[in-house]
Formats: structure tokens, C-alpha cells, sequence
């Protein structure tokens, strides 16, 4: 039973990075869409992430960050946070992703 | 029971244990591998389709689905060189005419401590997106 339980709390918890991961993506892209700023990179993160894990991630913290790179400017959303135990192992796992983007300079 | 024989039912549980948890574990690492694998290639298929219809011809259109594709996978963690993609304009990138991307990423199956993916056999994530070029947007 115990076995069982473990399985099923690694398979979450693996399921749980991976939306995470895709999370990150899905803001720095939005990040660099065109109508869209640098803002909606921290909103999207933290909705796609809770509307695909839920209570799975606790103590989420995006961080958005820019810095110029040639005629743009680089990207980056970093999401860290702790993946919540479910099973017989009472250790969260935390988890730290960080994606990046590249912003093309607007043309005035 | 035979005192040379007790804890042996212990012994053989934990053996037999052990044989049965390191493939169920295997399998659900690869199930993992798998499940970011499709999220990556969605991800890179939709992009990459979005910014090939916003662009003004092929040569631009073929950076674009290179960019979000390399851009997509690299964030989740793949190397954008082992995919495999394709994309079409049979119209061209005329008003309202659909662009079609197609990525395939391979994940491998065999994985070593230490040593990470050391070839052999591999599950193929395939994706595909058809997007539209936008039917009012100005000629370029």
C-alpha cells in the first residue's frame, strides 16, 4: 500500500514540474508577444500553473527579469516554489525553473 | 521454521521488491520524459504557426518556425537540434491562407545514472498546428 502510494506521489510530483516548466514557457512567451508586456509574463505564469496543478505547487514566486541583449532585450521567467507532498514521503520537493525570451526592439 | 531460515520470506520480499520498483520507477521517469515532451512540441507547433502567419514571406516564415521551435523546446529542457520540422504554405502567405507546422522530438528510452540518454530505441512526440494568416491584415 505504502508502495502504491509512493508511486502514485512520484508520478505527481513529476507531473507537477513538467506544468511548471510549461508555465515559465507559456509567460516568457507572452512576454514577447506583440499587445503584451512584460507584466502579463508574471500573470499568465501563475494562472496556466494554477489552473493545471492547482494545490499542487505551494509558495509560488515568479520573477520576471530583463536585461539588453544586442537590439532587444532578453527574458526571463523564473518560478520557484515547493511541490506539495501527497503521499507516504512527507518531503516537499522544491522546484526552481527559469525560461527564457528574446523581446526584438520595438520599431518607433 | 528452521532457525537457518528465519528472516529468509523477509529477504525475498525485499529482493523481490527491489526487481519490481526499479522498471515501474523507470517507466514513470519516461512517462515524465514523454508527458514534457508533448507539452514542449504544443507549445513549439502553436508558436511556431502563429509567427509564421504573421510573416511577410518564406524566408522569414522558415526563421520563424526555427526561433519558436528552438525557443520551445530549449525551455523545456530538449535540444532543439535532435526535432525534426516541417512546415507548409501550400497558398503561400496570402490573406487567410493556413500554415501548417509539424515538429517531432524523439525521447529516448534507455537512460543511464550518470550518463543520461545513451541512444537506442525512442518514443516520438509528434505535433501538429495549422494556423491562419490573418484575412484583413495589409499586404506586405
Amino acid at each position: 500500500m505504502a508502495l502504491a502510494l509512493g508511486i502514485a506521489q512520484l508520478a505527481l510530483t513529476l507531473y507537477g514540474r513538467n506544468v511548471v516548466i510549461a508555465s515559465a514557457h507559456e509567460g516568457v512567451r507572452a512576454a514577447t508577444e506583440l499587445g503584451r508586456d512584460i507584466d502579463d509574463a508574471e500573470i499568465i505564469a501563475r494562472r496556466t500553473t494554477r489552473s493545471a496543478a492547482g494545490s499542487l505547487v505551494n509558495d509560488m514566486e515568479v520573477i520576471v527579469g530583463t536585461r539588453p541583449e544586442g537590439e532587444g532585450l532578453l527574458v526571463t521567467v523564473r518560478i520557484t516554489g515547493r511541490l506539495e507532498s501527497l503521499g507516504p514521503v512527507p518531503v516537499p520537493v522544491p522546484i526552481d525553473v527559469t525560461a527564457t525570451s528574446r523581446l526584438p526592439e520595438e520599431i518607433e | 521454521m528452521r532457525s537457518n531460515e528465519r528472516g529468509q520470506a523477509l529477504v525475498e520480499s525485499i529482493l523481490l521488491g527491489i526487481v519490481l520498483l526499479v522498471p515501474v520507477i523507470w517507466m514513470l521517469m519516461l512517462l515524465a520524459d514523454v508527458h514534457r515532451a508533448a507539452l514542449a512540441s504544443t507549445a513549439a507547433v502553436r508558436e511556431a504557426g502563429f509567427d509564421a502567419s504573421r510573416s511577410d514571406d518564406d524566408a522569414a516564415a522558415r526563421e520563424a518556425v526555427h526561433n519558436a521551435v528552438r525557443l520551445a523546446l530549449t525551455n523545456h529542457g530538449f535540444d532543439a537540434g535532435d526535432a525534426r520540422v516541417s512546415w507548409s504554405a501550400p497558398a503561400g502567405l496570402t490573406r487567410g491562407a493556413t500554415v501548417e507546422v509539424h515538429v517531432e522530438y524523439p525521447v529516448s528510452v534507455i537512460r543511464l545514472p550518470f550518463l543520461g540518454d545513451v541512444g537506442g530505441p525512442a518514443v516520438w512526440v509528434r505535433s501538429t498546428h495549422v494556423a491562419r494568416v490573418d484575412p484583413f491584415r495589409s499586404e506586405p
